[in-house]
């Protein structure tokens, strides 16, 4: 063994990479092997390339912080995170089988309601919902898809098992990262990837303009599509350009965009205005149509809503998709799956109490230096608690105001997350990572493979979010069958 | 093409031109000081003035020597004509501009933006300071060069040579105008005697000496060079060529009413312009006219393509 492995200690959590005893995984055998191979200055030298090309490249996010926004360096680990082929099938399936029953959900939300009808889930979660939007009701948009785009975040146990912890259906970022990742790799590790066969992730550009163009309004042969951004100060707008570009859409912010009389949609060119078909949106719900939404918001396109309710322009993900974001409704998908598709699901969730329930409030409100509590609505980690790392009081003051909005907290047992080796100074340590695979739904669903695998670059931490000092990995779905043919 | 993203592109074009005519105008001004005798006398203000800038220059500082007005023209984050403050504007536009230019454009810039941030200090003396300015006119070439072999010569592109050109033929202008100037002053006699050596250096600075002998075919003379850099239409680099490539962009674009015809005035008007009897005063005037007109044309082309969005928004905003 090499000696950036000096330091490498397991102990109880599941490893990516690993084996207990220093033995490599079958699928990272390879990947070890060559490591191994590798002296510490060749390793480094490595490092500082992907840093080099990180910065060179200009894949960046933007920071909000008090002296303005910050546009920073992507960060990136160069150790890559494995995964089999064999059982990434296996999630892809689980992950389609998830998204088409959100939508199954969502088109019912607004729609009949059987599910609500048929007593599978309390009618007050639906109507308290913040992300529940009224204006939607009676609207169906094409294939009944209202979550075209959904990013759900995988996390691993202690005994190996996926479960999805989350399901990102209002407007999921990450995936331009997870495919400037893998350039980079191309870059860093070419003599590698000439023996270890990869499955390619770089269509997913194409899936997504393929899906966009499918939700398109019927009577476009060949449809105008545009990505909506808040504009340059928003943390995503580097993967709002990348996506525009590798599209060929125009990028666009609200006021390039005017609905005219005729209640369609039309950007402002060069030429005079143009007809636009179809919008991937960027831009949270609140912000889309001041008519509708929030009137001080100068974000949105005014009549937007109308120019979508009449069937005129395409809105990617379809505005309210986001009810099925909230992560009280989380919940309940395993019992959509078996509602809608008549299945059993093929990824579990994660144990979830429900506060809203008086029960399972007790058992929270009990046992909450065990669990993990969370906001229904948020987002990048905040407003959460993780009971066994805070203090007394920090779970006392928790507890009130739990007992103060009980539907909008949910709680789950503190996870041991696996973790993966990752290049800290100069030697591999283990950090703990989730994955954040990228489904697509239109006319066709499409998975990519594998994802963004996010990493806690802080020991011991379980964050992984960007915007808190969390990084990256490539990802690498492998083919064991053809590893072995090689051989 | 969005009006929006026509403006930032064009103006992405202009920023980096001037990033590389500064480096060019402190270049040649470097070079002269060591072509010429000690004893000539060359005067580093006549760099902030042509820039039109001896305000901000002396908020900010007490004496227009080598070292103040190299940093100011150079490094200086406070002065938005600097190089640096070109490159950052012109590395901003092209971030807000990225889907519609090739990836190896953007890395280009951005690595010539990287490279300025991490070497501001050199330009302190002059050994590090020609390495600099040499870096910056290869890369922005290299910036064209990519862009004219990988880019579509589409509506981007076209918007792209409209700002180019402007700020070229803008800048070709002020380069003449620091040869009038160092020319002009009474104490400059001896200048004077060593004026071809100045003449030179102007056709050096614009990479034009080859071309200029290959054209002229005779010794490097004031008013040839000031003819050729004026009327010539071959030379990049000369006013009438860059105008005429204006001309070429503006009848490509879709919109461009009366653009044309304003343009083809420009054209007359640069090629009747007569140097040969002109005095270095009236010399100069017409320099101050010509960078005049060129700026009407800025707006013309401002008003015509990329304002549509506000006149609309207001137009919406009255009917409301």
């Amino acid at each position: 063994m090499s000696k950036i492995w000096e330091n490498y200690q397991t102990d109880i959590t599941y490893d990516e990479l690993m084996l207990s005893g220093f033995q490599p995984r079958p699928s990272s055998y390879i990947l070890c092997q060559y490591l191994n191979s590798l002296t510490q200055e060749s390793i480094e030298k490595r490092k500082v390339a992907a840093e080099l090309a990180i910065l060179e490249m200009g894949i960046s996010f933007t920071v909000y912080s008090d002296e303005g926004n910050i546009d920073r360096a992507w960060p990136f680990d160069i150790i890559p995170r494995i995964i089999e082929a064999k059982e990434w099938h296996h999630i892809e399936k689980g992950l389609k089988q998830r998204l088409k029953a959100l939508n199954c959900f969502i088109a019912d939300v607004y729609d009949q309601q059987l599910f609500i009808k048929e007593g599978k889930i309390p009618g007050d979660i639906i109507n308290s919902s913040k992300n529940f939007r009224p204006q939607c009701v009676g609207i169906k948009p094409r294939h009944n898809a209202w979550a075209n785009i959904c990013g759900s975040d995988l996390v691993r146990d202690e005994h190996g098992t996926m479960f999805v912890l989350e399901d990102n259906l209002r407007v999921p970022s990450g995936v331009s990262y997870m495919l400037e990742n893998r350039v980079i790799t191309k870059r860093i590790f070419p003599e590698l990837l000439e023996n270890i066969s990869i499955l390619p992730i770089d269509d997913y550009p194409a899936q997504l303009h393929e899906m966009l163009s499918s939700i398109a309004p019927e009577q476009c042969t060949s449809p105008q599509i545009v990505v909506l951004t808040p504009g340059i100060y928003n943390s995503a707008y580097f993967e709002h350009a990348y996506l525009a570009k590798q599209m060929g859409a125009e990028l666009v912010e609200g006021s390039d965009l005017v609905v005219e009389e005729d209640e369609y949609v039309y950007m402002r060119t060069i030429d005079g205005l143009k007809k636009v078909d179809v919008i991937y949106r960027r831009i949270d719900d609140e912000f889309l149509d001041p008519e509708v939404f929030n009137k001080k918001s100068t974000l949105g396109v005014s009549g937007l809503m109308r120019a979508w309710k009449a069937g005129n322009v395409a809105l990617s993900n379809a505005p309210g998709a986001g009810v099925a974001d909230d992560k009280v409704v989380y919940a309940y998908v395993p019992e959509m799956i078996r509602f809608y598709l008549n299945e059993e699901p093929i990824l579990p969730n994660v144990p979830t109490y429900l506060c809203s329930e008086p029960e399972q409030l007790e058992y929270v409100l009990e046992h909450l230096e065990e669990l993990v509590v969370k906001p229904a609505n948020e987002s990048g980690g905040y407003g959460m608690i993780i009971g066994p790392h805070a203090t007394a009081k920090e779970i006392k003051e928790f507890k009130v105001l739990i007992q103060k909005d009980p539907r909008n907290y949910i709680a789950q047992p503190t996870l041991s997350i696996s973790t993966s080796p990752t290049l800290c100074k100069d030697v591999l340590e283990p950090r703990h990572v989730d994955l954040r695979p990228f489904i697509l739904q239109g006319e066709e669903t499409f998975v990519t493979a594998g994802g963004l695998t996010r990493v806690a670059m802080v020991k011991g931490s379980l964050i992984v979010n960007s915007s808190q000092g969390g990084g990256s990995k490539d990802t690498w779905i492998i083919d064991m069958e053809e590893v072995k043919e090689t051989q | 093409m969005l009006s929006r993203s026509a403006e930032r592109i064009y103006w992405l074009a202009r920023y980096l031109e001037r990033t590389e005519n500064t480096a060019r105008l402190i270049s040649v001004h470097m070079n002269l000081l060591m072509d010429l005798p000690k004893g000539v006398e060359m005067g580093w203000p006549h760099l902030i003035r042509i820039n039109s800038c001896e305000k901000l220059f002396f908020e900010h500082y007490k004496v227009a020597n080598e070292r103040n007005v190299t940093n100011f023209l150079l490094v200086d984050e406070r002065n938005p004509i600097s190089l640096y403050s070109s490159l950052v504007y012109a590395r901003e536009n092209m971030r807000t501009t990225r889907e519609l230019l090739p990836d190896e454009s953007w890395e280009q810039v951005n690595e010539m933006y990287l490279y300025v941030k991490n070497h501001l200090d050199s330009v302190n003396n002059r050994r590090g300071r020609i390495v600099f300015l040499d870096e910056i006119m290869q890369g922005c070439q290299r910036f064209t060069g990519l862009l004219s072999g990988y880019m579509s010569h589409n509506a981007p592109y076209r918007f792209i040579r409209l700002g180019r050109n402007i700020e070229r033929a803008d800048m070709t202008s002020r380069i003449l105008e620091l040869a009038c100037l160092l020319l002009s002053e009474s104490r400059s006699n001896e200048m004077r005697h060593y004026e071809s050596i100045l003449w030179r250096n102007i056709l050096q600075t614009l990479n034009a000496l080859l071309m200029y002998r290959q054209h002229v075919r005779s010794r490097v003379k004031g008013d040839d060079v000031l003819n050729y850099l004026l009327r010539d239409t071959a030379l990049p680099r000369s006013i009438a060529c860059c105008i005429s490539d204006i001309a070429t962009a503006i009848n490509l674009l879709p919109n461009n009413d009366i653009l044309p015809k304003k343009v083809i005035e420009l054209q007359t008007y640069v090629q009747t312009i007569d140097t040969d009897k002109a005095t270095q005063f009236q010399l100069r005037k017409i320099l101050d006219d010509l960078q005049s007109r060129l700026g009407d044309l800025h707006n013309d082309i401002t008003e015509n393509w990329f304002l549509v969005q506000e006149q609309t928004q207001s137009q919406t905003a009255e009917a409301g």
